[in-house]
């Protein structure tokens, strides 16, 4: 009896000692994998036609973690095609793909990013959202590599701030997108209205119409809770006469019960209170949502210009049948060639990667063809590098067209959300929103329920 | 025994048919519509995965798909990963359902038949861990399989899956085997067998029916797992079924009608195993039943 | 009393291997959520030691917190006292009225494997407006009853009892069948006793099947227990814990606070409350049944 309590105490004792040394937090066991640097100077080789010189042929895998896993997705094929060239040109390196889906990639990269296990590529969104992985030290700068071959220069200028901390560059995106409006045009014609919405009491007016008649206005998938959102911080993009209300927030000059916010939330209600929402949207997920849309259901859809593509190819998207709108002015304030802006998500290097120069390699080499891939494949509306090419020779529709127009309008804007602020905040703030769609409030509450967030998120 | 039982309440009712008539009709049609309540969404799921993203999202219960798409199954089946991924789950759900058998049996065994002062402590040290939720557990594992080095193999979802089906078995099968009478081990005893002998020939045969309960619930919890499998491992060649359906779910897009047909190709072989085994399973599902 | 006295080493070796299993994957990580709960930690960077704050938090100062744990009290009680009476009040028909039940009480069982993700979809197009093509709305507008159409997954006041509707559908015909099979291994001839005593038909379940189908009773009554307060896939497909927390419950909020706040220090302390709830109610029902069993037996 003795012995098998004292072998169950040092069982036990045993076991947590294992584990206090699992929880240290002290990175001391993460930077054991110092990568053999193979001499960077001569790192000049990545294109593929001229596989890389250096006469030791280690054979080493790198893990590429991303969120293309859909056979039917353009973004998969692209990704296979390149990958499989390049283990072609490499045949001592094994691209491993770990291709999951969004919201478990997200929680896979940060249950790896809390024990330091982070893949030698992984995918994360910008700026506030990628700000405590950057925070932790976990990426690798790419200042260096971006240089290479030239490759800084294929993006959209500015695009890279988002991905920049003090002065270091740390991933590099695979999109950028803007917030436009869908519209259907025969359903408009059919509620008698002629021309798109100039001005948000327009919208107000024609959400009524569309109502009067039958048609759900505007179709939202507001189970993710961020769609709602970035309609609502379009429309404080506008009252707020430009860019920067969260900025300005964040750095003190204001505060949420600003009457900007105030007349964005009361303009929000007004929409809600007018109907323009499906019955039952917190429900529906994004998908759902969209799908209102392109079966004809819904006469207009509010989202970033991703959505192109698959509307285009939806039975809606026939014959010219689909336009698109710049969010219009609210109260008369706003400049509609400010947008809601979306840099995508976008590619990481692992700092504690052990393959860390051929990881770089293989990423130079791969954001350098990931355009032309794209745009054959017909995915390239809003991918964050210059294209070349001829969009309309190679078969993109007049709506994809004008909506590569609006990007060469936009005259600044701002970040969703979740991208200026914490993810603390961010949430509230989602809450708060999605709240709307069920119950009317006083804008003054919802400034407090902002205000409260933030000063719990920021506090010190 | 049990068929002797029902036929006697059959045999009672047999004699008040009469009297009972209607209400037995009452009876008949609440069995019916659960019959169709609970049968229905396999015949749903069956539709669904025929029919088109835009059918599948209109959502209506009842329509069939427009023309039936193969495509999805075309889908779901290519690239080669649908056998693989079931080949994996397998191997996985079997030594999983294996291990938790033996383990958790040999531990209530010795909880409920040992004459052992700490038993009742370790059954509740169990119980404490029966209803941790599994997402608070996925950072200390990570820094625990780290450090001993099975990331990404099947040892880093098969070790936790055991570990996490473990105190539930214990429960159930404690439960059963405290309903042995004594004499049991007492006559086994005399016969000169030991501890071992008696639980895996005397103890293990009589208790059917709680093993296959335990092996029911491991199965459905495990199957479909999908948090931890994503979470620990990476490697295209040791993943399970779940990623194959998470697959069809892209950042902008989901593939309704792929991941339908996945699901069909996934339950197929469950459904069959589970009808031909249906007997057995539920002849087996008494556990810690009063002997008879 | 136990009659089996072993040595110390066999003890060890029986339980052994189970337990240092189940201590290193399961309790360990339970103390370390402990231990992070008392600190205000993202779960990716530098940690920062903060006592009891995030408990204190937790108890006083979460608007969500609250809510969540009555909605989760609210599955595991309805689940308990619609689900499993149901659930015994069919097998006790079916043992008695059905000749092949084992195929009936088979095909009761099937929703249970489903993947949750079908579920939500499949009740999706059940629960939805009847603009939307939501079944039960369109069938009320049919027979007139308008008035008594609801967004059943939007509104607040009814979003979590749909959810928890989808709970009690999808695990009945599990618990039919754990119950079946304990009334079928119910010897015989006590039924015949009771029968010569002038016991029959519901009476005889009353005093006979109810009484000693007890200790089944209690398995089905952890096992449901423990799903309701698992499950909160479910939530996350239907409803997200939305709208505005209206559906949220303990799990989905520390899923939430650790995964999407970043806070998970914060989730950590609430996984910690989840245990202590959890094992609280487990001692209880232990405690419950055992009276019960010493009543009848």
């Amino acid at each position: 009896m003795k012995t098998s309590k004292k072998m169950f105490a040092g069982a036990l004792a045993g076991v947590l000692a294992v584990s206090l040394a699992a929880c240290g937090k002290s990175d001391s066991d993460g930077s054991s994998s110092s990568p053999a640097a193979s001499n960077p100077g001569s790192g000049a080789s990545p294109s593929a036609s001229a596989p890389a010189s250096e006469p030791a042929k280690e054979n080493i895998t790198i893990t590429f973690q991303n969120i293309y896993p859909d056979p039917t997705d353009p973004k998969y094929k692209m990704l296979h095609k390149l990958v499989d060239q390049y283990q072609a040109d490499h045949p001592n390196i094994k691209i491993e793909l770990d291709s999951l889906n969004t919201d478990q990639q997200k929680l896979k990269l940060k249950t790896q990013a809390a024990s330091k296990e982070v893949p030698d590529i992984t995918i994360v969104n910008p700026a506030a959202q990628m700000q405590p992985f950057v925070d932790a030290d976990l990426f690798e700068p790419l200042n260096a590599m971006v240089e290479q071959n030239g490759l800084k220069d294929t993006f959209q200028p500015g695009l890279l701030d988002a991905y920049t901390f003090n002065g270091n560059l740390y991933a590099l995106p695979d999109g950028n997108n803007i917030a436009v409006v869908y519209y259907n045009k025969s359903l408009f014609q059919q509620a008698g209205i002629a021309n798109p919405p100039a001005t948000f009491e327009e919208l107000v007016a024609d959400v009524k119409t569309l109502k009067s008649k039958g048609i759900t206005p505007l179709a939202i998938g507001e189970k993710d809770s961020w769609t709602g959102s970035f309609l609502f911080m379009n429309i404080l993009l506008r009252t707020n006469n430009g860019p920067g209300f969260l900025k300005d927030v964040l750095a003190g000059t204001k505060k949420f019960d600003d009457p900007a916010f105030l007349d964005a939330v009361n303009a929000f209600q007004d929409l809600v209170q007018a109907g323009a929402f499906q019955e039952g949207a917190t429900s529906f997920d994004y998908n759902a949502g969209e799908n209102l849309f392109k079966t004809g259901k819904s006469a207009m859809y509010f989202m970033g210009s991703w959505a192109t593509g698959g509307i285009e190819t939806s039975d809606v998207g026939k014959d010219n049948n689909v336009g698109v709108f710049k969010f219009p002015t609210v109260g008369g304030k706003g400049n509609p060639d400010e947008f809601m802006l979306a840099p995508g998500s976008a590619f990481a290097v692992s700092k504690n990667s052990k393959h860390k120069q051929e990881t770089l390699d293989f990423l130079n080499w791969f954001m350098l063809n990931y355009p032309k891939e794209i745009f054959e494949l017909k995915g390239a509306v809003g991918i964050g590098q210059k294209v070349e090419g001829d969009f309309k020779a190679a078969g993109y529709s007049q709506m994809a067209i004008d909506v590569l127009n609006m990007f060469t309008q936009v005259k600044g804007g701002d970040l969703a959300f979740d991208n200026t602020m914490n993810p603390g905040t961010a949430q509230a703030h989602l809450t708060s929103i999605q709240n709307l769609f069920v119950s009317k409030k006083d804008a003054k509450d919802v400034a407090k329920e902002h205000q409260d967030a933030f000063d719990e998120n920021y506090k010190k | 025994m049990s068929q002797t039982a029902v036929a006697s309440a059959q045999q009672t009712t047999a004699a008040n048919r009469r009297r009972f008539s209607v209400s037995r009709i009452l009876i008949y049609a609440l069995l019916a519509i659960l019959f169709v309540t609970q049968l229905y969404p396999l015949l749903w799921l069956v539709i669904y995965s025929f029919k088109t993203n835009e059918e599948i999202l209109s959502g209506s219960f009842f329509s069939l798909p427009a023309s039936w798409q193969w495509v999805n199954y075309e889908n779901a089946l290519g690239g080669g990963s649908y056998w693989k991924y079931l080949g994996n789950s397998v191997i996985v759900t079997a030594v999983t359902i294996a291990a938790v058998i033996v383990l958790s049996g040999m531990v209530a065994f010795a909880i409920s038949r040992f004459r052992w002062k700490y038993g009742q402590y370790v059954l509740l040290l169990f119980l404490v861990g029966m209803m941790i939720p599994l997402q608070s557990t996925l950072l200390p594992l990570m820094l625990m399989f780290k450090h001993i080095d099975i990331l990404n193999t099947r040892w880093s979802i098969i070790l936790p899956y055991i570990a996490f089906q473990t105190p539930i078995s214990v429960f159930i099968l404690a439960g059963f085997f405290q309903t042995f009478p004594n004499e049991i081990e007492e006559s086994a005893i005399v016969d000169g067998a030991g501890v071992w002998r008696i639980f895996t020939r005397i103890i293990l045969p009589v208790s059917v029916p709680p093993v296959v309960t335990v092996c029911i619930l491991t199965f459905i919890n495990i199957w479909n797992e999908y948090v931890l499998a994503a979470t620990f491992i990476s490697s295209e060649r040791l993943k399970t079924l779940p990623f194959g359906v998470y697959s069809f779910v892209s950042q902008y897009s989901v593939n309704y009608g792929a991941i339908g047909a996945f699901l069909v190709l996934g339950a197929l072989p469950v459904v069959i195993v589970y009808f031909l085994l249906a007997e057995k399973i539920t002849k087996g599902m008494v556990a810690g039943a009063v002997k008879g | 009393m136990k009659v089996l006295r072993v040595k110390p080493w066999t003890i060890a070796a029986f339980v052994g291997p189970g337990l240092l299993l189940y201590v290193c994957l399961v309790f360990v990580p339970i103390l370390v959520s402990v231990y992070n709960g008392m600190f205000d930690w993202n779960g990716i960077g530098a940690s920062e030691w903060a006592g009891f704050a995030n408990f204190h938090k937790m108890l006083f100062n979460d608007k969500v917190f609250w809510p969540a744990v009555n909605h989760t009290l609210q599955m595991a009680i309805l689940s308990l006292v619609i689900q499993l009476p149901v659930a015994l009040f069919v097998a006790i028909l079916i043992s008695r009225h059905v000749r092949r039940a084992n195929f009936l009480v088979t095909s009761y069982f099937l929703p249970v494997i489903l993947s949750v993700v079908v579920i939500g979809q499949l009740w999706k197009t059940i629960l939805n407006p009847a603009s939307q093509g939501g079944m039960i709305n369109q069938i009320l507008d049919k027979i007139g009853l308008h008035a008594w159409t609801h967004s059943w997954l939007t509104e607040p006041k009814y979003a979590m009892y749909s959810i928890i509707l989808v709970g009690l559908w999808q695990y009945l015909g599990y618990h039919v069948l754990i119950q079946f099979t304990g009334i079928q291994n119910i010897p015989a001839d006590i039924y015949e006793a009771a029968r010569i005593d002038g016991a029959d038909g519901f009476k005889a379940d009353r005093y006979i099947t109810v009484p000693m189908i007890v200790p089944i009773f209690k398995i089905s009554v952890v096992l449901s227990f423990i799903g309701s307060l698992q499950s909160f896939d479910r939530i996350l497909v239907m409803t997200a814990g939305g709208p505005a927390h209206a559906t949220e419950v303990l799990a989905s909020h520390m899923y939430y606070q650790s995964f999407l706040s970043l806070k998970y220090g914060y989730g950590s302390a609430i996984a910690c409350f989840l245990v202590v709830f959890s094992l609280a109610a487990t001692v209880v029902v232990n405690l419950v049944f055992n009276q019960l069993e010493k009543r009848y037996t």
